[in-house]
């Protein structure tokens, strides 16, 4: 467990001169959301509002020869009951390949079928078991490779068939360098083909969305989850054939996001026409049940990844040939090869590089986005193999990280330049604190006893080991749409009280706590007299959405840019109050001082070398402050308001960040900064049971600058036991295209209980692009987790670990047959 | 998910509700019923709430010469919280300890562990290893007691009578000459909290200052269609010094208990793990 105050400590001598950005500020929304008062999704009740339920199929591979509805329209109560051929609909999704309702075949375990809106949940649910259905089973295709058989039924009907194969949903190509010439240089090439599982992101607040259509303004109301309310809007406007403009999005409180809200989902057009149809609001819940079965997943893939090194440890070339598993449709989660690529590509110095990946069709259930966007699946394989080279080279695993290492100023092969990189700090960092170098060579079947119940004094019973991990994402947004900017409204009010409006959103990172910190530090304006409003797509300004790890860095650099045009406003004023020529003023306790400079050579903000954004105020021994010397911040927006030339304290700001789109062959600066992490993990091995017990995580994470580290923590804590229960617990385990452990019972979702010790150290890289040198780092701490966690079980057994997760069981396979090397056993 | 519902306050108005129901299941702290019913719904269905009794015969604990009672509502909670049990049945407070979740415990009782028969019921393969005495009810006011090895009788079947209801049970005192026993409880599983034993073992054994072993409960979970005695194990270990137990017959102890196996593949595990596991835990006892 963590000892007390650990953020605090570790982090006080980090703000020099910065009054609340640094500090451990709780999230705004704390006391509302422990007491619980926050107001969810699910606890909104619009007058005369009906009950929506979805009818999914019986068959994850059927023809659907008939519906009969009748019964449930009877059902009193039952004020709608819509099938496909009741709506006029545009298909959803990423390649728009994804129907709302289905019609005439089913080709997954989640496909809707009908839906119902009653006055009741009981009612609605009443009437779906009234809805005939007849189907006629066909066997389905739940296996990537029998899907590219030539002779497999095509399963999606709704692409063009751009690709060689039918079943073949999107492709990506990339290389750089000269792969055979590397390749005739590498001393060892090893090849290894990874398996990697469905995992779910179980939020603890079921999908919601409520549904209020105006008959009268033909406008349409939607009180949703999602993560990117524009993107939302648009696509909601696409399959109801709407004007986006119409369409209004409220964001309630969100219980968890992790990715799965990036997409739509057709229970959300559904609950839209169910209101449209009958001209009531219509709310639909799912059950827990309905969450794990119809919210997306973490993509399986299968890697195949060729490496070489050539023999004074440098790493020459990869290879990388990627099969997914896309499911029935295609969501944003046939999309992750952008950032896989990525990692192949530019983590670690390389020379060559050739990436394939394909997104095969199944009647399986289809992906969407997750926390880390296929970098978990990629860091895992790429770890694992460096390892292996290591063996191969008989090199030291730290050493030959820390010879490959990315650097400062690097412009990698796929064109990312790395302004600021904080890669071999980490690593050195990791490896040193977990004291990796003497752990490794004491390791002789060292034993730990922990728990009377499981350990014993046999010193053969528990292997322990330990696992090195780094990992590259991006740190600054992610350029793959057309703007990936946000836009800012600022205002102060005559009371000196601050509103943000901001196009970013919160889904329970801490991005407006962060926000109102930053108007805090710059305007000098105590926090509690500051409101962020971030909710309403009417109201707030463009921005893409919270995906990428980007919000701090996108919607702070938009912030600080509306702070900077309303400070020349205020500034302006105070100067005349004050009648004083001065331009540098300082905010602090809701006033403005006037500074002045008593050096000539006016140099300024030597401190904030990071942001062209962040405090202007001179932190410096050259300027001068008359504490008496000062106008309240409130006096001065009256002024401003109430006398001639009555001008508003408000400014606007679209900030766009430096990165480019990248061009047809993947190649270009795709982000703002970049963000790098390194962690030592130590295991020990039951060999009794199988478990493999996680004891400590050192985690040393390239942040850029710390904003507020009790929220960093927050990010860096959930992060890895999600990394954790990835690598050894959690699956969504599947029999012909039906879910079998639709629970928490079964699907091993890791409690409090499970948390490792936790060891974190910040890297403070200040990136001149980021808000006071801030890198984005929502993702980053469960990306390296499990590729470490499973060298340290490699190193621990002296066995090869190649698919995930690491179950007890089949640890025990693979200790019982240990000639095999391999821990792989599928027990499904 | 629906029901009736009715709430006696006392053991006279549960045996009339008793008597009077046709249709009836018992609630107690409900942390099982209410999943079943929710997957399985059962029209007509009177829950007799189990919650509001408050007899202390019913909801407390008393110890006697011949050992410690507890009524069929005492907690998983109170069993952690009590020192006593902590002390002399040191396989039971681990076993509750290691129930569920902390909010779980605050209402699951003991009763209601050992009416669901579940073969991976934590606190009842405890009790069985403690070679506990089950207290029937019935509706005339008379009580039987059974042995806890014959209550249950299947896979969610107990020796109940439709007219009886779960009314203590007692575990017998250690041997008056004991001392320092040797008492666990080892769960297996992938989560350390919020989890179902995959394999679980119970052991309790007696031993006297010596450290010779003068009477053993050994049981196993998860592994058969009921929680069950390795009676033979634990014959196999009396007159034994614990500390004295070689490498062959801590193997031979294993296969004894692994004998007593039957487990089946599920969603959590194959029957080949559930085995080999079981043979492993049971050697760890004397590591």
């Amino acid at each position: 467990m963590l000892p007390k105050n650990y953020l605090q400590k570790k982090f006080e001598k980090m703000k020099p001169k910065l009054k609340v950005i640094g500090t451990s500020v709780p999230k705004q929304d704390a006391g509302t959301r422990v007491t619980g008062k926050a107001i969810y999704g699910h606890d909104i009740k619009l007058p005369g509002m009906l009950h929506g339920a979805i009818l999914r199929t019986e068959h994850p591979s059927a023809i659907i020869e008939s519906i009969d509805t009748s019964a449930a329209r009877k059902l009193e109560g039952v004020y709608c009951v819509i099938t496909a051929d009741d709506v006029d609909v545009n298909n959803i999704g990423y390649k728009r390949d994804h129907p709302i309702l289905k019609k005439g075949e089913a080709n997954c375990t989640r496909d809707e079928i009908a839906a119902v809106a009653a006055q009741t949940k009981e009612i609605a649910k009443q009437a779906l078991k009234l809805i005939k259905v007849k189907y006629k089973v066909r066997k389905g295709i739940y296996d990537v490779q029998e899907a590219l058989k030539e002779q497999a039924p095509q399963i999606n009907k709704f692409i063009s068939g751009k690709f060689s194969n039918k079943n073949i949903a999107e492709t990506f190509h990339y290389e750089h360098g000269n792969l055979e010439e590397e390749k005739k240089k590498s001393a060892h090439i090893v090849t290894r083909l990874f398996t990697l599982p469905r995992m779910t992101h179980a939020c603890m607040a079921t999908s919601n969305v409520t549904a209020s259509y105006n008959t009268l303004d033909k406008k349409l109301l939607l009180y949703s989850s999602t993560q990117v309310p524009f993107l939302y809007q648009r696509d909601m406007a696409h399959a109801l054939k709407m004007n986006p403009s119409d369409i209004r999005v409220i964001q309630p409180i969100i219980g968890g996001g992790f990715g799965s809200k990036l997409d739509i989902h057709p229970f959300e057009p559904i609950c839209a026409l169910l209101s449209i149809k009958t001209g009531k609001p219509v709310q639909i819940l799912y059950s827990r049940e309905e969450e794990f079965i119809a919210s997306p997943i973490r993509q399986p893939m299968e890697i195949e990844l060729t490496a070489g090194v050539d023999k004074d440890g440098n790493f020459t070339f990869r290879e990388i040939n990627i099969v997914k598993d896309n499911g029935a449709y295609t969501s944003w989660g046939a999309t992750t090869p952008f950032v896989i690529m990525q990692s192949f590509s530019s983590l670690y110095k390389l020379k060559a590089c050739r990436f394939n990946a394909t997104a095969v069709y199944t009647n399986n259930v289809f992906a969407g986005s997750f926390r880390g966007y296929g970098n978990p699946q990629a860091t895992f394989a790429l770890e694992r193999v460096i390892d292996l080279l290591a063996d191969k080279l008989g090199m030291d695993k730290a050493e030959i990280r820390l010879k490959n290492a990315n650097e400062k100023g690097e412009v990698t092969g796929q064109g990312l330049h790395y302004d600021t990189c904080g890669h071999k700090d980490c690593l050195e960092t990791v490896i040193k604190k977990s004291k990796y170098h003497s752990f490794r060579n004491t390791n002789n079947g060292a034993l730990r006893n922990t728990n009377k119940n499981e350990s014993t004094n046999n010193g053969s019973r528990f292997k322990k080991g330990i696992g090195l991990a780094s990992m590259l994402h991006v740190g600054g947004g992610a350029k793959i749409y057309r703007s990936d900017g946000c836009g800012t409204t600022i205002k102060i009010d005559p009371y000196g009280y601050c509103t943000i409006i901001t196009g970013s959103n919160e889904i329970g990172q801490g991005s407006e706590t962060v926000l109102a910190m930053m108007a805090s530090e710059e305007l000098g304006i105590d926090l509690k007299k500051i409101k962020v409003i971030n909710t309403d797509t009417d109201v707030k300004p463009w921005d893409v959405g919270v995906h990428a790890s980007r919000t701090s860095f996108v919607a702070g650099n938009s912030l600080l840019g509306a702070i900077k045009i309303l400070k020349e406003k205020l500034n302006k004023k105070a100067g005349e109050l004050l009648k004083s020529d001065n331009t540098a003023y300082e905010y602090e306790n809701g006033n403005i001082y006037p500074l002045r400079n008593t050096n000539k050579n006016e140099s300024t903000n030597t401190e904030n070398k990071a942001s062209k954004l962040t405090k202007e105020i001179a932190n410096t021994d050259s300027y001068i402050r008359n504490d008496s010397d000062f106008v309240k911040l409130d006096k001065v927006v009256r002024e401003m308001h109430f006398t001639e030339p009555n001008e508003l304290a408000v400014a606007n700001f679209f900030y766009e960040p430096s990165s480019k789109f990248q061009d047809k062959d993947f190649k270009g600066n795709v982000s703002g900064s970049y963000a790098f992490a390194a962690q030592a993990i130590e295991v020990e091995v039951d060999t009794y049971t199988g478990n493999v017990k996680v004891t400590d995580i050192y985690v040393a994470q390239d942040v850029g600058k710390v904003l507020n580290p009790l929220l960093l923590g927050g990010q860096i804590e959930g992060g890895i036991l999600q990394g954790v229960g990835y690598a050894l617990t959690e699956e969504l385990l599947m029999h012909e295209g039906k879910i079998l452990n639709p629970n928490f019972h079964n699907y091993k979702m890791l409690t409090a209980a499970d948390i490792p010790n936790i060891h974190f150290f910040p890297i403070e890289t200040n990136d001149k692009e980021g808000p006071y040198g801030a890198k984005g780092v929502g993702e980053a701490p469960l990306i390296p987790t499990a590729a470490a966690i499973a060298n340290a079980v490699c190193n621990a057994l002296g066995l090869e670990v190649i698919d995930l997760p690491i179950t007890p069981e089949k640890v025990m396979k693979a200790l019982a047959s240990k000639n095999t090397e391999t821990i792989q056993t599928k027990n499904k | 998910m629906e029901f009736n519902i009715i709430n006696p306050v006392s053991v006279k108005e549960l045996l009339g509700a008793v008597k009077k129901e046709k249709h009836f299941r018992f609630g107690a702290g409900c942390t099982d019923l209410l999943m079943e019913l929710r997957k399985k719904p059962d029209e007509g269905l009177t829950v007799i709430n189990l919650a509001q009794v408050k007899d202390n015969s019913f909801t407390g604990i008393k110890k006697s010469a011949k050992g410690i009672r507890m009524g069929a509502m005492f907690t998983a909670h109170q069993i952690v919280m009590n020192e006593e049990l902590k002390k002399t049945f040191p396989v039971l407070h681990d076993s509750a300890h290691n129930l569920a979740s902390t909010q779980i415990r605050q209402v699951a009782t003991v009763g209601g562990n050992l009416c669901t028969a579940s073969p991976s019921g934590d606190i009842a393969c405890a009790l069985v290893a403690l070679r506990a005495d089950c207290e029937l009810l019935n509706t005339t006011q008379k009580t039987r007691m059974v042995n806890i090895s014959t209550f249950f009788t299947g896979v969610r079947q107990t020796a109940l009578k439709p007219n009886e209801v779960l009314y203590g049970i007692t575990i017998p005192a250690n041997h008056k000459n004991t001392k320092n026993n040797y008492s666990g409880f080892i769960k297996v599983g992938t989560r350390r909290s919020m989890e179902c034993s995959v394999v679980s073992l119970a052991y309790h054994i007696q031993v006297n200052v010596e450290g010779k072993i003068l009477k053993a409960g050994v049981a196993i979970g998860a592994s058969a269609p009921t929680v069950r005695l390795a009676e033979s194990a634990c014959k196999f270990l009396i007159g034994k010094t614990f500390k004295n137990i070689t490498q062959k017959e801590k193997e031979e102890f294993a296969d004894k208990v692994l004998s007593y196996a039957s487990p089946i593949t599920d969603i959590r595990a194959t029957a080949w793990y559930r085995k080999e596991v079981l043979y492993n835990i049971s050697k760890s006892i004397f590591e």
